[in-house]
């Protein structure tokens, strides 16, 4: 079955460990899908997995653990769009760290959603939550110019926009129910 | 030649044994004959021990002296509710023993849990000798995947107790799952329901050519079927109270008596539309009359009783399909184990919730140690032998079934690594102190989905201190923990600046000091457990123990039980003639042939190959997107806004006095649990002490 690796290898990898970030690791391209993500994680625990390499001295096992621990890590990160868009955003700043905690991948994409449905610059939010006001009003010509406003800060803003794309929708159907009438 | 290595599956009721040896995969049957073995333990006057068939037999003549249904106990806090739930239904004695651990009280002597389940192991290891003809130390033992960190170091102590070597504590369901695919070269997704005795476990799965992935485990330690036989004893007792004014709760000897018809009675709803329920002279009414029970039950009856029961399993699914990512359509096919699936009402309702008939190709009851001895055999392979090849080939990834979270200032637990992370894995976060120059820092590391560190297990929990002492918020302390492929956790705390550091596997909790378990392995305990075999003396009940120490190899028949519970089917218009005795078999079991003669024992030749050609090729098609559609909407504002709440908790959270008069090695868990009841929320606590440094673990 699996041939064993040669101790040298396995204890030169656990060192170079801390210098590779996910895709290194897992031998993948960044723009890698899914499914390669995951074809990769299955050849690679099968050849470090401390249960496919028996008999080895205490150090060299030990390293092959913290190798096979960070292949997982790596998996549960690349894996998940949420951990990975987190991860990715991580390793492009200015910080380029090579490692995420798992945890901290998840809160990072939940704070952006928050971010996004609240604002994430003061303009933003001020504007939009006048917006809001106005819709429960029931003023949508006020929610429509607000959410303009707020938009003009926060341009990349997706859920301005999905709200947005709403009030004018729901403007449009105010309309045609008032044409309907006057007729 | 490869090491001889098995797969034992440690159930709450029973218990069975396998081996693989290439592609044949073997269970191995007891002096019996018998495939599954009862996990119980009887102790008798003379001071032996008796596992198996006939301690089973001694439940209902000497219940205070017979341990059934140990492993609800393993791992437990004695002031646990599963605790509590135990005490008011067995008749032996349990007691609270060091570290708020479980000890249970039988003829003046003592034993932890993990020595009970040795003892069974003990036995199953005698059974494969008996049938391999050599000696047996290593061991691949399930556990149900929902098991927590404190229940499998317990588990494992017992296989150390019994004289194995347990070389991985493999997830029951994920067990199953292999035996399942093993050899057949399937391409699937497969969920795994795994309704067993005491405890229920739903994984789902993708199997490949050669790998196992676990997607999601979810579970519920607190149901099984013993609950579904509670209900039934609740339904006999509480008519029978109603009828005589007696309640036979009271009474250990009715009470097993009772246990055993309503076993025997959902046994026999597994196969008839109606039983009847027969306890003759159950118990002697007030005028020294003896009254008896007569009671038909259907499975319309009997479904209604439980039905509550097996929507709590299916909220489970519910949450374990969610975690993979997909839904009831996405799957390829539902494996049942555990007893209990052989329930019609089990069966149909699992059909029912998954849109498609559940796999009736797998042994419920032998599938999981099936798969543990394909497991084993693959742990132990030398790789060199061609024969050695297919069972060695199967390879799993499985995941961590519970979050691993360790507690902080405000009597909150902060997540470190969330639940179905695949292991092994290693997380660390970097904490603070909450005072000026806190000396110490108390580390308690906890399992569960709660925020509130009190609504989770404890696992254990260690001072660490020598780190740079510091204005609070400025110590740094780095907590790792890992987990292993046994799903067994570790925790070291250190000072990124001093390298002072600490680390602790995490036994200190509920199970066996190092010390312990060397004193029982010195005692010998183990060897105390008489082989169970008909040949011995064994079946014999203790006061009548003059029976011919040398029997025949033959048959030895029990000398006839007190008036025994029968069930008797009621006659259907069915056929089945031969199964008026079978009921009684549960009881007397004893006069069956011996398999000595080696009447080939059943062989499973990987799972009839020529089966389920489901092949696919695409590995595409197997991509998952874990990624729940978040898309915000409105309404998600609000709840946005509220998930944004506790975290501003953690950050802000300020304790009003560090724990610093707690002596190390005298930490108390029953303080803090004593010091958090009763609160409404925030409450202090003398006890956490380290702080977080950002709401997601980046320094401030």
């Amino acid at each position: 079955m699996t041939p064993a690796l040669p101790p040298a290898e396995i204890r030169a990898l656990a060192r170079l460990l801390d210098e590779l970030d996910y895709y290194q690791l897992l031998e993948i391209a960044p723009e890698a899908g899914t499914s390669e993500v995951k074809r990769s994680y299955y050849t690679l625990q099968r050849r470090f997995h401390p249960d496919a390499n028996r008999g080895l001295d205490q150090e060299t096992r030990s390293c092959l653990e913290t190798i096979a621990r960070r292949i997982a890590e790596a998996y549960a990160v690349l894996r998940d769009p949420r951990r990975r868009k987190a991860y990715d955003g991580q390793r492009d700043g200015e910080e380029a760290a090579l490692r995420i905690p798992l945890v901290a991948a998840e809160a990072k994409t939940q704070r952006e959603n928050i971010e996004e449905t609240l604002g994430r610059t003061p303009n933003g939010k001020r504007f939009f939550a006048l917006a809001r006001a106005d819709i429960d009003k029931g003023d949508l010509d006020a929610a429509l110019r607000n959410l303009k406003m707020a938009l003009t800060f926060e341009p990349a803003n997706g859920f301005f926009k999905q709200k947005l794309t709403e009030v004018q929708d729901a403007q449009r159907e105010a309309d045609d129910r008032k044409r309907a009438e006057s007729r | 030649m490869a090491e001889i290595a098995v797969g034992i599956d440690l159930g709450t009721s029973n218990s069975c044994v396998a081996h693989a040896r290439g592609s044949r995969v073997e269970v191995l049957p007891n002096a019996y004959g018998e495939n599954v073995t009862p996990s119980v333990v009887a102790f008798r006057e003379d001071g032996s021990i008796v596992v198996g068939q006939g301690a089973r037999s001694n439940l209902v003549h000497d219940p205070r002296n017979t341990v059934a249904s140990g492993k609800r106990l393993i791992g437990r806090y004695f002031f646990s509710e599963e605790v509590k739930k135990a005490q008011a239904v067995v008749a032996y004695q349990i007691a609270e023993g060091p570290g708020h651990g479980v000890r249970v009280g039988v003829r003046g002597e003592q034993f932890s849990i993990p020595e009970i389940s040795a003892m069974v192991l003990r036995e199953m290891k005698s059974v494969a000798e008996r049938k391999l003809g050599q000696e047996v130390t290593k061991a691949v033992v399930t556990v149900p995947a929902y098991f927590n960190d404190n229940q499998r170091q317990a588990t494992k102590d017992a296989g150390r107790i019994a004289g194995l070597e347990v070389l991985r504590l493999l997830n029951e369901p994920t067990a199953a799952a292999l035996a399942y695919g093993f050899g057949r070269g399937l391409t699937q997704r497969v969920a795994v329901y795994d309704l067993g005795g005491g405890t229920f476990d739903i994984s789902v799965l993708e199997i490949g050519k050669d790998v196992f992935e676990v997607l999601s485990t979810c579970g519920d330690t607190y149901l099984g079927g013993d609950d579904f036989d509670d209900r039934l004893i609740d339904l006999l007792a509480d008519e029978f109270q109603a009828a005589h004014g007696i309640n036979l709760r009271k009474d250990p000897y009715a009470l097993e008596k009772l246990k055993l018809a309503a076993e025997l009675g959902k046994r026999g709803l597994s196969v008839d539309e109606q039983v009847e329920i027969r306890l003759p002279d159950v118990v002697q009414g007030d005028d020294g009359s003896s009254l008896s029970i007569e009671r038909t039950v259907t499975a319309a009856e009997f479904s209604s009783l439980v039905m509550d029961l097996l929507q709590r399993t299916f909220k489970v699914c519910d949450e374990a399909l969610q975690q993979a990512g997909l839904i009831a359509r996405d799957l390829d096919g539902v494996i049942l184990v555990g007893g209990p699936t052989r329930l019609p009402l089990v069966r149909q309702s699992v059909g029912d919730y998954f849109q498609q008939e559940p796999k009736t190709d797998v042994d419920p009851d032998e599938v999981v140690a099936l798969g543990a001895a394909i497991h084993a055999a693959s742990l132990v392979s030398d790789g060199d032998d061609d024969e050695e090849e297919d069972a060695a080939s199967a390879f799993l990834l499985d995941v961590t079934p519970l979050s691993l979270r360790l507690g902080v200032a405000g009597g909150l637990a902060e997540t470190v690594i969330e639940r179905n992370t695949p292991v092994p894995i290693e997380q660390s976060r970097r904490f603070t102190t909450f005072q000026d120059d806190q000396e110490r820092v108390q580390v308690r590391i906890y399992q569960g989905e709660s925020r509130r560190a009190e609504e989770n297990e404890l696992l254990g929990q260690f001072e660490f201190s020598g780190f740079k002492k510091a204005p609070r918020g400025e110590a740094q302390i780095d907590v790792t923990f890992s987990i292993d492929s046994n799903g067994i956790v570790s925790v070291r705390a250190c000072d990124p600046e001093t390298g002072e550091e600490t680390s602790t596997e995490l036994s200190l909790s509920s199970g066996l000091s190092e010390d312990e378990i060397q004193n029982i392995l010195d005692d010998g305990l183990a060897d105390r457990v008489q082989s169970d075999a008909p040949d011995a003396e064994a079946l014999v009940p203790a006061e009548t123990s003059a029976a011919p120490a040398a029997v025949e190899p033959g048959p030895a028949v029990e000398p006839a039980p007190q008036p025994a519970p029968a069930v008797e089917r009621v006659p259907e218009p069915a056929p089945a003639a031969a199964v008026e005795a079978a009921p009684e078999l549960e009881i007397a079991p004893a006069d069956e042939p011996l398999p000595e003669l080696d009447s080939s024992p059943p062989v499973y030749e990987a799972f009839s190959p020529e089966i389920e050609g489901e092949i696919e090729e695409d590995d595409a098609e197997l991509e998952i997107d874990s990624g729940i559609s978040d898309a915000p909407t409105g309404d998600m504002v609000e709840a946005a806004a509220q998930k944004q709440e506790p975290a501003t908790v953690g950050e802000e959270a300020v304790l009003d006095a560090a724990d610093l008069e707690i002596e190390p090695g005298d930490l108390e868990e029953l303080d803090v649990e004593a010091e958090l009841e009763g609160d409404d929320g925030l409450f202090d606590r003398s006890g956490a002490d380290l702080a977080q440094f950002g709401d997601d673990g980046e320094e401030r």
